[in-house]
């Protein structure tokens, strides 16, 4: 006999699209997903995660009690006795003998806690996450040319667009319910520009005019836009005017291009680039899409600036469908950044200082926050003694896998919180069960600065606890008792609100509206903020900022030993490190390895036929799959798919960017390949 | 008896006052929870008081039934595939289903096909002339009606009008061919749907034909119906007239209407279609079917497809698995599996994140195969779809073209 069915709303834990779905609880269980109809962001569509997002929660691969290695295996332990050993070594390290990566697949509730513990037990700014990887260039690179690094138009208003800027995005297969956006707007009439050094299923089904640029090119691209652009006066010259500074300088800097000197570095015929330019410009209303094609580079900051500078120069800032916006891998892409456990910015982007430090201690009655920027991802994985690491998977995720296990395997301790026993917690000397968002209440924020609730629909399984709650059980016993005694997120939400301006007016009543509400919202009568800059810039004099921004190459280019340029990126099945949909079935089945996409021509040199096992090699690793022989990339070029770590590319990738991004050139680094 | 109308009402006057026209389905539910001729109610509920937001919902408590009460016009809910999934297809559990008509046959497609046990099931039909995707909704009363969606209390769709009830009473309409121009109105397979009257539940319950009485008619559609509704009758749950002449032409007319501004759309959406050659048709789809990123939305909604083991998994080694688009062979077999079933319910377009209107092509071709074979499915348990009872002369039929020559 059957005795409840219950609809329970969440977000898809997936990308940071946001979309809605309903998870059906059946006596206590989730027994399927159901769409959301009613939801803005997806209307009831969701693609192939989404359909799956529940399946990895149900695992029987959950982690489900705390572990301690013990002569290199793992053994059951009780909280308790996983707190002491935590609680001993944390408690007499030295601030800078401590590292915490934490990541986006938290609540903005669980993020929140975990760095107020990390300032006021640990006092150290030594925290950061995957953000690194994805947005570090993006950041500065808007900050000092628009004052924000958001997403200015929101996902629905994208179909106002007359065209789009899709600068190295596979949108059709990372952000598919983006993507038919982009097809709405194009059914309005838009155009769609891609950049892409490989044809993908967004190139095919998305583009009008499509530039197959080579590799890490995509600054000197942007700037030979600008040039036709100002050549053929097609810039928004009231715009410029009023709203910005500083297009005196970027037009000299623009006059000394030679437009056939970008031709040969892009290897885009000028045409095709006037073509791009002139549809981009002429536009009423333009809309620039980008993310880890642009931003994983060495001079992603400048990649990044460039696209800012033509939007500015074309006055695509301000309206419904237009800007420059940073697409978000992770589900809570955008709010991980607003609670602020990142090394440089205290809750709600306030900047590390002095300063900031003092305001903090009022709010939370502390003393002694640390006013220093502490460490970002890589130094922590090379230099801190005790690492502690919150649903990320560094041994996929960061540059040189092998040079980041041996770094683990010096550690002094390795805490590894997660879900799943991923290859970063198989290295922990103690392993602690985390809740899925299935298992706990709270908010996220997607990449339109849209907070929404996600709503508990089961218990966790065995011992397993939500992020937040692990961490205020552990500050009480470190002695902060008294800061950490929340009883829910609704009491971690409302101390969020207190200290992150943009969240002021958000309350959870106000939350149960389907269409969340989109930061800056400062009370509790504002309906929030669709579209960003509409009248000013939320820079010190409220321009936006014209930067030159110079082409640089890549830090490693290929050569005889390392001949071939080597990227990487994600399929539709697939997810980030793969720890939960390659624990989905589903997913799995349609894609269980990985594989290097070479171009046919290249094929043909090296004797390699579809399907053939292949090594590649860089000077840092070798990794082995089989080869996907097509004509859908360029000459030259490797891809392959980071969800494997059978075949991880992280093995091959290594050069990064110095400050302030310390971005590793994820997108470029030079490798051989041969058939074995 | 099968074939008696009724106009009918509810007894009590709370549920007269919340249900949609006197309140007659709400009583009927009710009472067979109460007489405990049913173990549940399975209707669509606002959640959280939210109109554009229904969800199915699965009430064993009598006094809770009148929440489901009041016409949901925003509310698209794949009731069939629900019941299947989750009730275990009425196998131990008694029901009485609130439906429209694609949810009826919906449902009785599955029950041809063994996977809900019709025994278990009361179908009480609800008349519908088509439903509004509520994302659409809410967009079209903020822009069209200047009214903030959350202040609409009711809405009706009658006379080629659509109608917004607000809470003081308010009525505001407009013209429902006008919005739908504008691309708001009704979602796509509803604009062609014929068949409004849901005649193969046990129970058909609409608004036509009762003036401007507040009640609901009812037309007996089955055995099962007829007992449940005397029941209700006999035990004063339910108070009924019988309809005059001038009633039942009423809906009679209404329907036509109905009927016809329905072939108008089939007429527009498939006359274009109908007249490109083979080839042309062909590239249309091609071109729609090049954007699937299959993300199996289509077929994990669709009230026809009920495989174990679907063909169309990777494991099956028929459509290569980690592929997109996925090969010809991943939409021409879902085309080959449901259309000669196709109910027209329209669950597979609101899922598709992909924007490929797959109502067009499996409604169009079912409506080739309906008229080709005299079979319209979903509207009798005992009619098997055309495949399953091909005669060997059939299969001896040299030169098959499906579509009509140009």
């Amino acid at each position: 006999m059957i005795t409840s069915i219950e609809h329970i709303p969440t977000i898809c834990p997936y990308c940071g699209c946001g979309c809605g779905i309903y998870l059906v609880v059946k006596d206590g269980n989730i027994v399927g997903m159901e769409p959301w109809k009613d939801h803005p962001v997806c209307e009831g569509k969701n693609c192939q995660k989404g359909r799956n997002a529940h399946t990895f929660s149900t695992s029987d691969q959950r982690l489900k009690t705390p572990l301690i290695k013990k002569n290199g295996v793992f053994e059951e332990t009780s909280w308790k006795a996983a707190f002491g050993l935590i609680a001993d070594k944390f408690q007499n390290a030295e601030p800078d003998a401590v590292g915490f990566i934490n990541s986006a697949k938290c609540s903005n509730e669980d993020l929140y806690v975990i760095q107020k513990f990390i300032r006021v037990v640990q006092k150290t700014n030594n925290m950061d996450n995957a953000s690194r990887f994805c947005h570090s260039t993006t950041v500065p690179a808007l900050l000092s040319t628009v004052g924000s690094g958001v997403m200015t138009t929101s996902t629905t208003s994208i179909e106002q667009a007359d065209c789009i800027f899709v600068a190295g995005s596979n949108l059709q297969e990372t952000y598919p319910i983006i993507a038919r956006r982009v097809i709405r707007a194009k059914r309005k009439g838009a155009r769609v520009i891609v950049v892409d050094p490989r044809i993908t299923v967004t190139v095919k089904n998305l583009a009008d005019t499509y530039l197959q640029i080579y590799p890490a090119t995509d600054n000197a691209l942007v700037n030979g836009m600008m040039r036709v652009i100002i050549d053929e006066g097609l810039e928004d010259k009231e715009f410029i005017e009023k709203r910005t500074q500083g297009i005196h300088e970027l037009k000299n800097y623009l006059m000394t291009l030679d437009l056939k000197e970008i031709e040969k570095i892009t290897n885009i015929s000028l045409d095709v680039i006037s073509e791009a330019a002139r549809i981009y410009a002429t536009a009423k209303r333009a809309c620039i899409l980008f993310n880890s094609g642009i931003a994983q580079h060495a001079a992603g900051i400048e990649n990044i600036k460039g696209l800012a500078d033509l939007a500015l120069l074309t006055g695509n800032y301000g309206k419904p469908g237009t800007g420059v916006n940073p697409l978000r891998g992770h589900a809570n892409g955008e709010g991980f950044g607003d609670m602020g456990p990142l090394p440089v910015f205290y809750p709600g982007f306030q900047a590390v200082n002095e300063e900031t430090a003092r305001r903090f201690e009022e709010i939370w009655g502390v003393k002694d926050l640390p006013s220093q920027p502490g460490m970002t991802y890589m130094d922590m994985v090379e230099k801190c003694k005790l690492l502690y690491v919150v649903g990320a998977n560094p041994m996929l995720a960061a540059p040189d896998t092998n040079r980041v296990k041996k770094a683990f395997e010096e550690k002094d301790l390795l805490v590894v919180q997660d879900i799943f026993m991923t290859e970063t917690a198989e290295m922990a000397d103690i392993v602690l069960p985390a809740a899925t968002a299935m298992e706990k209440d709270g908010t996220i924020t997607c990449l339109d600065r849209r907070v929404q609730r996600i709503h508990k629909a089961v218990q966790a399984p065995g011992d397993a606890k939500p992020d937040w709650v692990i961490f205020c059980e552990l500050a009480k016993i470190m002695g902060f008792e008294q800061q950490f005694s929340f009883d829910g997120p609704v009491q971690i939400f409302e101390e969020i609100r207190k200290c992150v301006p943009q969240y002021r007016g958000i309350t959870y009543e106000r939350l149960k509206s389907a269409s969340g509400i989109q930061w800056p919202c400062p009370t509790e009568d504002h309906p929030g903020t669709e579209v960003m800059f509409v009248e000013k810039f939320p820079t010190p004099d409220g321009l936006g900022h014209f930067q030159i921004a110079e082409y640089k190459p890549p830090l490693e280019v290929p050569d005889d030993t390392y001949p071939y340029i080597f990227t990487n990126g994600r399929v539709v099945f697939h997810f980030h490190t793969g720890t939960m949909t390659r624990r989905t079935k589903g997913l799995n089945n349609e894609l269980p390895n990985g594989f290097a996409e070479v171009n046919r021509e290249d094929a043909r040199e090296l004797g390699i036929e579809d399907g053939d096992p292949v090594l590649l090699k860089s000077r840092r690793g070798e990794i082995k799959t089989v080869a996907r022989v097509t004509d859908d990339i360029r000459p030259g070029l490797i891809f392959m798919p980071w969800h494997f770590s059978e075949c991880a590319p992280n093995i091959l990738t290594g050069p990064t960017a110095g400050p302030p991004s310390k971005m590793p050139e994820f997108k470029f680094c030079a490798v051989s390949i041969e058939k074995v | 008896m099968k074939g008696n109308m009724y106009l009918a009402w509810s007894c009590d006057d709370k549920i007269r006052e919340m249900g949609e026209s006197g309140g007659a389905v709400t009583a009927l539910l009710k009472f067979a929870l109460e007489m405990r001729l049913v173990d549940a109610v399975v209707a669509v509920k606002k959640r959280n008081g939210n109109r554009y937001d229904g969800v199915l919902s699965l009430i064993t408590d009598p006094d809770e039934v009148v929440e489901s009460a009041g016409a949901l016009h925003f509310a698209p809910v794949n009731v069939a595939k629900e019941i299947h999934k989750y009730l275990d297809g009425a196998k131990d559990l008694k029901i009485a289903v609130t439906c429209k008509p694609c949810d009826c046959r919906a449902i009785i497609e599955l029950a041809k096909r063994g996977q809900i046990n019709m025994a278990n099931v009361i179908l009480i039909g609800l008349n519908c002339t088509g439903t509004v995707s509520p994302v659409v909704a809410e967009k079209m009363i903020k822009d069209e009606y200047h009214v903030n969606p959350e202040d609409v209390v009711g809405e009706e769709l009658d006379n080629g009008k659509l109608v917004i009830i607000l809470a003081d009473g308010a009525r505001k309409q407009r013209d429902l061919e006008e919005l739908e121009k504008k691309a708001y109105g009704r979602r796509e397979n509803c604009r062609r749907c014929a068949i409004n009257i849901p005649t193969m539940a046990d129970l058909a319950c609409g608004k036509w034909g009762t003036k401007d009485k507040k009640a609901t008619f009812i037309e007996v559609c089955s055995q099962k119906g007829s007992e449940l509704i005397e029941k209700a009758i006999e035990a004063g749950a339910l108070i009924v007239e019988t309809p005059d002449e001038e009633a039942i032409e009423e809906r009679e007319k209404k329907d036509k209407q109905a009927v016809e501004l329905a072939q108008r759309w089939e007429q527009k959406d498939f006359d274009f279609l109908r007249r490109l050659s083979n080839k042309d048709r062909l590239n249309y789809w091609l071109e729609y079917f090049n954007r699937c990123i299959k993300c199996f939305g289509c077929r994990d909604v669709c009230p026809i497809c009920y495989c174990r083991d679907c063909y169309l998994e990777p494991e099956r080694g028929f459509v290569q698995g980690g592929q997109t688009p996925p090969h010809l062979m991943f939409p021409l077999v879902r085309l080959a599996h449901v259309a000669d079933s196709c109910v027209n319910c329209g669950q597979c377009q609101d899922v598709c994140p992909m924007e490929i209107p797959l109502t067009r092509l499996y409604h169009m071709l079912n409506r080739e195969l309906s008229s080709m074979f005299g079979y319209v499915p979903g509207m009798d348990l005992s009619d098997y779809p055309p495949l399953t009872i091909v005669t060997d002369e059939e299969l001896h039929i040299e030169e098959v073209n499906v579509f009509r020559k140009n």
